[in-house]
């Protein structure tokens, strides 16, 4: 691993595999994400988009090959890793009897972030969530539940945003909210892995995109390219 | 410093979590009641038998009522995949097991002032205030020893079906030192410790409650993330 590798790419993987008792969920993937990059994983339902980001996260133990994370093997290096990353995925890591205050002031304190009260409140007045703060996330909406997780993305502050279905469950006002909260990573510089089925939005995000099918990249490219091929195909 | 902080963060939702689901620490409380009364039952009216059963009846209510506890305490975890939500923040899985253990061992003692006043009433036995207090240090150092391993077979069987069985059968064959220093321990202290054995049986309960402590804050990172 050299200083360079640790600050230009974001995820290398090479021969990555994870297998579910006999089932190959993915195989052989090769994938380079370059730090700062806005990459989207498209493909059909059970291609391996979920494995691949849960490999990313750490959350999964590799079957197969070789990943590491801006120049770090998140199996030796956890926290490290963990430091640098944040997943926001199909589950919302909610405690359904704490209140939504209380569910980032828990994220806050894990964290080590120094946020007081009114800083966490003003980050719930970015999702639309400052008037649900006494109440309970068990009583949550699925969007709301999305949108208050989303806020693990303002408190970690990490250089690696992992977004799974991030439009899913979202109303046009929220899918909005996660448009404009990617365009504002991207400008700070943070790396960005996208997983989605909403092509069209997702594809605006994302300068490049790769697409998996049966556990295999299939193709990788230009994302405009994609969705113009799938127009081109369907 | 910062593991020590991320431990109490630990606690103090673990505490606010059960704050919230009372209900959940009132089942536990009354099973201990319950189990308490069906072992007199089974003892029958005979008083004396019942005074030298009472230290054995208390630990094994409280081990049994333990095993509830311990999994419901995982089992919140599991709602909502909440675990992996802590898992993905920079937090030392170390402090993540000892912020668990400590709450579990304080939701443990909180049987003690329920379960020994129907023990001394069910059982006939008496005790003065030196005896509650000798008593309850007794009864922290085995709800320590019981939460440690507890706390690590809770995690390791929480994404499993069948975590109601597995977790006592996982248990039970590991903390019987725990189990055996605190019946006689007990024992002692109600019945009478004419040849001062409770200090050596106390030791042994101490002894394992620290080697517990000690080796499953080791292994408890690599349960909490192999299982995936």
């Amino acid at each position: 691993m050299t200083s360079a590798e640790q600050t230009t790419i974001a995820v290398r993987s090479v021969g990555l595999g994870k297998r579910f008792g006999r089932q190959w969920a993915l195989a052989h993937c090769d994938l380079q994400v370059d730090a700062g990059q806005a990459v989207l994983l498209a493909g059909a339902n059970g291609s391996g988009k979920t494995t691949l980001l849960r490999l990313i996260a750490g959350l999964y133990k590799p079957t197969q090959g070789q990943l590491t994370i801006f120049g770090n093997d998140p199996n030796r290096e956890r926290m490290t890793c963990r430091q640098t990353l944040t997943l926001v995925g199909h589950d919302h890591y909610l405690y359904s009897q704490l209140t939504a205050l209380e569910t980032v002031q828990v994220w806050a304190r894990l964290s080590g972030c120094e946020h007081s009260d009114d800083q966490l409140l003003d980050l719930l007045e970015e999702v639309d969530l400052r008037h649900w703060r006494n109440k309970r996330v068990g009583g949550f909406s699925a969007g709301m539940k999305k949108r208050l997780t989303l806020l693990r993305t303002r408190l970690e502050e990490p250089r690696l945003i992992l977004l799974d279905e991030p439009f899913s469950a979202l109303d046009t006002d929220g899918q909005k909210l996660i448009e404009d909260w990617v365009q504002r990573f991207k400008s700070a510089g943070k790396t960005l892995v996208v997983a989605s089925h909403n092509l069209p939005r997702a594809a605006r995000l994302c300068e490049r995109a790769v697409f998996l099918k049966e556990g295999q990249i299939i193709w990788q490219g230009k994302a405009t390219d994609m969705i113009q091929q799938l127009r081109l195909t369907s | 410093m910062k593991i020590l902080r991320q431990t109490w963060a630990v606690v103090r939702k673990d505490l606010l979590l059960e704050w919230r689901g009372r209900s959940r620490i009132l089942s536990v409380l009354l099973f201990g009641v319950v189990t308490l009364l069906l072992f007199s039952f089974a003892v029958g009216p005979d008083s004396v038998m019942l005074r030298t059963a009472a230290g054995g009846f208390l630990v094994l209510a409280l081990l049994l009522s333990s095993t509830l506890s311990l999994s419901e305490s995982f089992r919140v975890e599991q709602e909502l995949r909440a675990i992996e939500g802590l898992l993905l923040l920079p937090v030392d899985p170390v402090a993540l097991y000892y912020g668990k253990c400590l709450s579990n061992t304080f939701f443990l003692m909180l049987l003690a002032p329920v379960l020994t006043p129907v023990t001394l009433i069910l059982y006939s036995v008496e005790l003065d205030f030196a005896g509650f207090l000798t008593l309850f240090g007794l009864w922290t150092l085995a709800a320590a020893g019981l939460s440690a391993p507890g706390t690590l077979y809770a995690a390791m069987t929480s994404r499993l079906q069948s975590q109601d069985v597995l977790l006592p059968l996982l248990l039970f064959p590991l903390v019987i030192p725990v189990l055996m220093g605190s019946v006689k321990s007990v024992t002692l202290l109600l019945t009478g410790d004419p040849m001062s054995q409770i200090q050596s049986w106390t030791l042994l309960l101490a002894s394992f409650a620290i080697i517990y402590w000690s080796l499953c804050g080791l292994l408890f990172p690599h349960a909490i993330e192999e299982g995936s």
